[in-house]
């Protein structure tokens, strides 16, 4: 650090003013997300505890009543499960299939096909997810691409049903949200020595051994946040399941949002969002943990 | 130095036993597999919005831009996109303001919860955005800005604003703090220092974040849907009503604009601060 002759006293006011500037620079920013961000969701806590007379209107009463409803009726619990069912199959399938393109995006013999495969990746992630999910439609409706290719091959005789159910929202959600756990296991495996891989062969590990020795749990942190982030998207998404599976697909985003803006049950909705905030949030802590559990154990 | 160069030599060896690997092979064929799957929708958009029939046909007859013209013939479509680049450009500005001050605030501030703080101000990337959606439904009803465009803006801004933390973070970050400190210890305020060295300096941060929060804004549909108003929709919700409804091949035709936009969002940000950096 290169010290001018300055005395502590014009140090420290210096000091102070330079604060003072950075103060008045976040606050801004702050207000506003307190003000849209963070009030907003202390409202929506608060609701889910207001009940609501026979037309929805709400009253000024406060009870558990939503939450008892959310939790002791079957079909919003199946719903749950579901819910965190279809996040859990995306994340694992995500990840599985992230591990070989992360591969070769960081193994690309140039810097043409990587910026080539870079741009297969990333410009989905600029695209309207209305638009990502549209193209699954044309692909798998009645008289879609799927259906027209397998027809023509004589495969199948009447076209099959492949839009409205899970399948296709999970089929629409891995390819919508691959991206997002290929881009941090690809950073994580360029990140790791390529002495480290020549050491073990050299030891006389061979690729299999190599790769589950070395490479694998080097690359766990990157899997980590890529599935933080795959989970959180799909067990929060509802316009990919709307367009795909349909509005009777028992997910609760899907539920939250006919609740609020067809039902017009505003506190059901808000418990329903505040239980789904919850499950979400505690499952990413889990694997935040995890990963930085992991992380201590690589460098610590 | 031996040592290295032997290094050097089993690494080469290695290499060269590598190439001819079956699990390489293997690893190469999946990775293939995976793009593939992941670029077939995006071309099978653009191969039917050239196409003259209604349905999508592989492989194509026919080349056409009669969804384009009926894009651009329609008045509502016109309209929708019309409105679209307006948010577009109002959000743009305002996240870019607010999301770079106080990327820069923070980022010279040292406070306990700090951390917490920026998990906050990055925390709409993770939130359910169905969730979001209804806490602005009832606070804009609260506040008598539900269906208009102020409550839109402040959707989109909320939604784009942790790119923006993030791009600029990143220069920031980048930024040689000796800069600063100099053009402090040559007489310059913080005022001065900042729109004298920081601003120019961190502009690549703002570029990309700049880009974000446009092609954020131009594409959002999730919180859209609760707060927007039937008579001025954005393109995206419109997207959304049609195909929740009837399946309408000028939609195809959007979509390639859509995926134009995206491309060209990819390359200001790659030419900018770097596409690894921010992802």
């Amino acid at each position: 650090m290169a010290r001018t002759s300055r005395t502590p006293g014009a140090e420290s006011a210096g000091k102070y003013r330079r604060n003072l500037f950075s103060w008045v620079m976040l606050t801004p920013g702050l207000i506003f997300l307190g003000v849209f961000l963070a009030v907003p969701f202390l409202l929506l806590f608060v609701i889910s505890f207001r009940d609501v007379d026979n037309w929805m209107n709400m009253l000024p009463t406060y009870s558990l009543n939503q939450y008892i409803e959310v939790f002791t009726s079957r079909f919003y619990l199946h719903m749950i499960w579901t819910t965190l069912w279809v996040a859990v199959v995306t994340t694992v399938i995500c990840i599985v299939l992230a591990y070989p393109a992360a591969y070769l995006l960081v193994r690309a013999p140039n810097r043409a096909v990587r910026t080539a495969l870079y741009v297969i990746l990333v410009s989905p992630l600029l695209t309207s997810v209305v638009i990502r999910t549209f193209a699954w439609i044309v692909l798998l409706a009645q008289n879609g691409l799927v259906n027209e290719v397998l027809m023509k091959l004589a495969l199948i005789s009447e076209p099959l049903r492949l839009l409205w159910n899970l399948n296709a929202v999970i089929i629409a959600y891995v390819q919508v949200m691959l991206p997002f756990a290929v881009l941090p296991i690809a950073t994580s495996m360029g990140e790791i020595d390529p002495r480290l891989r020549q050491a073990s062969m050299s030891l006389g590990a061979g690729r299999l051994r190599t790769f589950w020795k070395v490479t694998l749990p080097l690359t766990i942190p990157g899997m980590m946040s890529g599935a933080i982030i795959v989970f959180s998207l799909a067990a929060g998404s509802y316009i990919t399941p709307l367009l795909v599976g349909g509005r009777l697909q028992p997910l609760l985003p899907l539920a939250i949002y006919q609740q609020v803006l067809q039902v017009a049950n505003l506190p059901l909705g808000a418990a329903m969002s505040i239980t789904l905030l919850l499950l979400v949030g505690v499952l990413v802590a889990g694997m935040g943990l995890i990963l930085r559990r992991w992380e201590g154990r690589l460098h610590g | 130095m031996a040592d290295r160069t032997n290094l050097k030599e089993t690494g080469a060896a290695v290499r060269r036993r590598r190439r001819f690997d079956g699990w390489t092979l293997l690893a190469w064929i999946a990775g293939g597999a995976v793009y593939l799957f992941l670029v077939v929708p995006v071309l099978v958009i653009i191969l039917s919005a050239f196409s003259p029939n209604p349905y999508p046909e592989f492989p194509p007859t026919e080349f056409s831009l009669r969804w384009f013209r009926e894009v651009f013939q329609s008045e509502p479509w016109m309209r929708a996109i019309g409105f679209s680049l307006w948010l577009m450009v109002i959000v743009t500005v305002l996240t870019v303001v607010l999301g770079t001050t106080a990327a820069y605030g923070i980022s010279r501030l040292e406070f306990r919860g700090k951390q917490a703080l920026l998990s906050f101000m990055l925390s709409p990337l993770m939130i359910p955005q169905v969730v979001m959606g209804i806490a602005l439904l009832y606070i804009f009803t609260a506040m008598g800005i539900i269906r208009t465009m102020a409550g839109l803006v402040i959707g989109h801004i909320i939604v784009s604003f942790p790119y923006v933390i993030r791009t600029v973070g990143v220069s920031l970050s980048n930024l040689d703090p000796k800069l600063e400190r100099a053009s402090m210890n040559l007489g310059a305020g913080p005022v001065q220092t900042f729109f004298r060295i920081t601003l120019p300096l961190i502009r690549p941060g703002i570029v990309a974040g700049g880009v974000f929060s446009a092609v954020t804004s131009f594409g959002e549909v999730s919180i859209s849907l609760f707060v927007v108003s039937p008579s001025n929709m954005t393109v995206p919700v419109r997207i959304f009503n049609y195909i929740d409804q009837t399946f309408d091949p000028s939609v195809n035709a959007i979509s390639v604009i859509f995926i134009a936009v995206a491309v060209l969002a990819l390359i200001i940000i790659e030419r900018t601060i770097g596409l690894t950096k921010v992802m």
